[in-house]
C-alpha cells in the first residue's frame, strides 16, 4: 500500500512539473485515506539532555494510542505513532516535521520538548494547516504573533506554574531572590514570578541573577543570593540545571535561611538527585502519580502504565505525551474524522479530562486551562517507597483568571 | 559541473525525503563555501557559522520585519554575510595557523551572543519566526513554495548558479593563486602575489557562498534557530568538508550527503544512532584520510598514471 502510494504521488508530481502540485497530492491522498491508519507524528528529543523525559513521553503516548485502538479506533480506523528524534534542535525538528508531513503524510503532530523547538514545529504546521498539539512549556506559542488555529497548547506555561507557586509561597513583606537560566524559558518563568509578586503586593524582589544555560558551577551566584537575605529563592531553570543549582545552593547553606522554590519540580531530576538535596523544595507540576487519589482518570492512566511497564509509574513530562495524544485522538473520534476543521471545531472550548482532572481548551488562544499541582519534596525518612517523592501540598485549580487574558496576548476578542 | 548538476537534480527522487535532500543541497553549498577557504586557500576557519547565520538572519529579518520580497531577502542575506566576512576576514587574516582558527571562532561566538541578546531583532533563543514564504512570485508566474518538489528546484537553481560561479573562479588564474598561497605562502609572496589580498578575497567569497546557503536555509525551514550561529554549525562544515575531501570541488557535497544520510537513516532505526555514526566517522578518518571523494579521486588518478 505504502509503495503504491508514494509511486503514485511521485508520478503525479512529475507530470505536474514545477507548476501547481498541491491539488493532485491532496486528491491522491483522499483516495487512500479511508482505511489507512491515523498517523501521529511525534518529534521528541530522544538524544540530548532531556532524553529521559522524551523516552517517557514516547512510552506514555504509546499507551494513549494502544487504548484508542483497543476501544475500536475511529470507526475501525486504528492510530499509529511515528516517533522521530528532534535532537532538541529547532532546525532538526523543522526538518523532521517537514518529513512527517510531506513523506509520511501524518494527520497531526504531537510533541517536542523545548520552547524554541515547539515554536519551530509550530511555524511549519501553521503554514500547512496541520494539526499540532504542543506538550512542552512556552508562553510565546499562544501569543497572537505565533498563534495558529491548528495549534493547541496542552502543556502548562511558565506564567501558570510560576503564578501558582508564587500564590502559594509569597506573602506580603517577603524578600525574594530569583536565579534564572538565561534563555526564553528561564526569562518567562522569572517574568511569571514578577507578575505574581506585583499582583500579591508588598513583595520586594531584591535580586535577579542570570546564569548561562547548562551551567555546572553556580558558586559565583550563590554568595550574592546568601548576602541578599532573601526569604524565598526562586530557581528558574530546567533539566540537569535544576538538580545542579539546587544541590550547590544547599551546599552553600541557602536552605537554612530561605525557602527554595521552583516553577516546575521535575520528577526525573528529583530521582536523579537525592532526597536530602531536594528536601523541602516547593514547586509546581502538571502531573504526579499520587493525584490518582483525587482523579479517577489519573488512576486509570497509572494502571495502564503499571500494566504496560512492569509496575513503573509515569513521570510528569511523560504524562504530557499521554494527555497530548489522548486529546487529539478523542477529538478526532468526536469529530468522526481527521479533517483539521472538524477537529478544531471539537477542541475549541472543549471540556475534557485525559489523566489529570478537568481541563478546558480556551478557544481564543488554544491554551489548556488546567490545575497546577503544588508539590513539596519529601524527606528520606517520610518516603514510603522509591516512587514516593513528593507531598501534594495544594492543587491550584484551573481558572481562566490564572492565565494571561487573551487581550494581553494580543488576540482580538 | 554537469555531473554535479545531474546528480543533484535527481536527488529528491532518490533521497529518503525531500526535506533531507534540501538539507544536503544547502549544507553541501555551505561546506563548499567553507572549503574554498580551507581546502583551496589553506585557512582553517572555525567561525563559518557566523556567515551561514548572518545570511539566514539577514534574509529572515528582511522577510519578517521589513516585508521585503523573497528575492530581495536572499540578496540582503548574502550582502550581510559578505559585509560580516569582510570585517571578520580583515581582522583574522592577520594571524596564521591555529591562531587564525581561534580568532575566527572567537569572533563568530561574539556574533552568536550578540544575536542571542538582540531578542527584538532575532527572536533570541526562541528563534526568528514569521518568515514563511508560501507563494513565490516571479513576474507573471507564481509558484507554490510549500510544495516540497517546487521548493527543491527553486533552491537547486540558486545553488547551481553559485556553484557555476565558483567553478569559474577556481579555474581562473585567481584559483591558481589561492592554491599557491596554500602550498607556500612565502613563495607566493616572492612571485609577486599580494597574499593578504588573495586571502581576504577568498575569505569574503567564502562568506558570500555560506551566506547564500544560510539565506536559502531560512527560506527552506521558515525559521532561523539561534543554533544556526553556534560553533557546532561551524564544526559541521569542517566535518563535512573533511569527510568528503577537502580541497576537491565535489568533496564537501559528498561529505554533506554522507553525513546527513547516515544521521537520518540511523536515527530512524535506533535511538543509539550516535554510536554507529561515530564508528563510521572513525573508520572514515582512519582509512580515508583524504576524505571519501579525495581518496576515490586519488585512487582513480593513480590507476591511470
Amino acid at each position: 500500500m505504502k509503495a503504491i502510494r508514494s509511486c503514485l504521488t511521485r508520478r503525479v508530481a512529475l507530470r505536474g512539473g514545477a507548476l501547481s502540485l498541491a491539488a493532485p497530492a491532496i486528491l491522491s491522498r483522499a483516495a487512500w485515506a479511508q482505511d489507512a491508519p491515523i498517523r501521529i507524528g511525534f518529534p521528541t528529543p530522544l538524544t540530548g539532555p532531556y532524553g529521559a523525559e522524551a523516552k517517557d513521553q514516547v512510552r506514555c503516548a504509546e499507551i494513549a494510542v494502544a487504548q484508542f485502538n483497543a476501544s475500536g479506533g475511529l470507526k475501525g480506523r486504528k492510530a499509529e505513532l511515528l516517533v522521530r528524534d528532534d535532537k532538541l534542535s529547532p532546525g532538526e525538528a523543522a526538518t523532521r516535521t517537514l518529513e512527517l508531513i510531506e513523506k509520511d503524510h501524518v494527520d497531526c503532530i504531537v510533541g517536542s520538548l523545548s520552547s524554541s523547538v515547539q515554536l519551530a514545529v509550530n511555524e511549519i504546521t501553521k503554514a500547512r494547516g496541520m494539526l499540532y498539539v504542543s506538550i512542552s512549556q512556552s508562553d510565546t506559542i499562544t501569543e497572537a504573533s505565533d498563534f495558529a488555529r491548528t495549534t493547541f497548547h496542552e502543556a502548562l506555561n511558565p506564567h501558570m506554574t510560576a503564578g501558582a507557586v508564587a500564590r502559594h509561597v509569597f506573602k506580603p513583606g517577603m524578600r525574594v531572590a530569583i536565579l534564572l537560566a538565561d534563555y526564553a524559558y528561564g526569562q518567562e518563568m522569572a517574568a511569571g514570578f514578577r507578575r505574581a509578586a506585583t499582583a500579591i503586593g508588598g513583595i520586594d524582589i531584591v535580586l535577579e541573577l542570570k546564569h548561562p544555560v547548562g551551567a555546572s558551577d553556580y558558586s559565583t551566584f550563590l554568595p550574592q543570593i546568601r548576602a541578599s537575605k532573601a526569604d524565598v529563592v526562586c530557581i528558574c531553570n530546567f533539566g540537569r540545571d535544576q538538580a545542579n543549582s539546587i544541590k550547590q545552593a544547599v551546599d552553600f547553606g541557602i536552605k537554612r535561611q530561605a525557602k527554595i522554590v521552583v516553577p516546575v519540580l521535575l520528577y526525573n531530576q528529583r530521582l536523579a538527585s537525592s532526597p536530602d538535596v531536594f528536601e523541602g523544595v516547593v514547586g509546581g507540576s502538571n502531573y504526579y502519580w499520587e493525584i490518582e487519589n483525587q482523579f479517577p482518570s489519573a488512576r486509570s492512566f497509572n494502571d495502564a502504565y503499571r500494566a504496560a511497564y512492569s509496575g513503573a509509574l509515569p513521570s510528569d513530562y511523560g504524562a504530557y505525551g499521554y494527555s497530548g495524544v489522548r486529546l487529539i485522538l478523542d477529538a478526532m473520534r468526536r469529530a468522526g474524522g481527521v479533517s483539521a476543521d472538524a477537529v478544531i471545531h471539537e477542541l475549541d472550548g472543549a471540556h475534557y479530562d485525559t489523566c489529570k482532572g478537568p481541563e478546558i481548551m480556551r478557544a481564543c488562544d488554544h491554551q489548556a486551562i488546567q490545575s497546577v499541582l503544588i508539590l513539596q519534596s519529601k524527606a528520606k525518612s517520610n518516603m514510603k517507597n522509591d516512587a514516593d517523592l513528593f507531598d501534594i501540598v495544594a492543587i491550584d485549580a484551573g481558572a481562566e483568571a490564572n492565565l494571561r487574558s487573551c487581550a494581553d496576548l494580543g488576540h482580538k476578542s | 559541473m554537469p555531473i554535479v548538476a545531474a546528480v543533484l537534480a535527481l536527488l529528491p527522487w532518490v533521497a529518503p525525503s525531500q526535506a533531507l535532500s534540501v538539507n544536503i543541497l544547502l549544507y553541501g553549498l555551505f561546506a563548499t563555501g567553507f572549503n574554498l577557504l580551507f581546502g583551496y586557500t589553506g585557512l582553517l576557519s572555525f567561525g563559518h557559522a557566523a556567515f551561514f547565520g548572518a545570511g539566514a538572519y539577514g534574509a529572515g529579518i528582511a522577510l519578517a520585519h521589513y516585508g521585503v520580497g523573497w528575492f530581495g531577502a536572499i540578496f540582503i542575506g548574502v550582502g550581510v554575510a559578505g559585509m560580516l566576512a569582510l570585517l571578520i576576514g580583515a581582522v583574522s587574516i592577520r594571524s596564521r595557523g591555529i591562531y587564525f582558527s581561534m580568532v575566527t571562532l572567537a569572533l563568530a561566538q561574539l556574533v552568536y551572543y550578540a544575536a542571542f541578546q538582540a531578542t527584538d531583532w532575532t527572536g533570541g533563543e526562541n528563534g526568528l519566526r514569521g518568515l514563511t514564504v508560501s507563494v513565490l512570485s516571479l513576474g507573471p508566474i507564481s509558484l507554490n513554495f510549500l510544495d516540497p518538489t517546487t521548493k527543491y528546484y527553486v533552491l537547486f537553481a540558486f545553488v547551481m548558479f553559485a556553484l557555476w560561479l565558483l567553478s569559474r573562479m577556481l579555474n581562473a588564474p585567481f584559483g591558481a593563486a589561492m592554491e599557491a598561497v596554500r602550498e607556500n605562502e612565502s613563495r607566493a609572496r616572492a612571485c609577486g602575489f599580494d597574499v593578504r589580498l588573495i586571502k581576504l578575497i577568498a575569505f569574503v567569497v567564502s562568506g558570500l557562498v555560506c551566506g547564500l546557503a544560510g539565506s536559502l536555509n531560512a527560506l527552506h525551514l521558515s525559521i532561523v534557530p539561534i543554533d544556526t550561529l553556534y560553533y557546532q554549525t561551524s564544526g559541521l562544515a569542517v566535518m563535512m568538508a573533511l569527510l568528503g575531501g577537502a580541497g576537491t570541488f565535489l568533496g564537501p557535497f559528498i561529505g554533506a550527503a554522507i553525513f546527513l544520510l547516515i544521521e537520518d537513516i540511523f536515527s530512524l532505526w535506533t535511538p543509539h544512532w550516535q554510536l554507529f555514526v561515530g564508528i563510521i566517522f572513525m573508520l572514515a578518518v582512519l582509512f580515508m584520510p583524504r576524505g571519501v571523494w579525495g581518496t576515490l579521486a586519488g585512487w582513480y588518478r593513480e590507476r591511470r598514471a
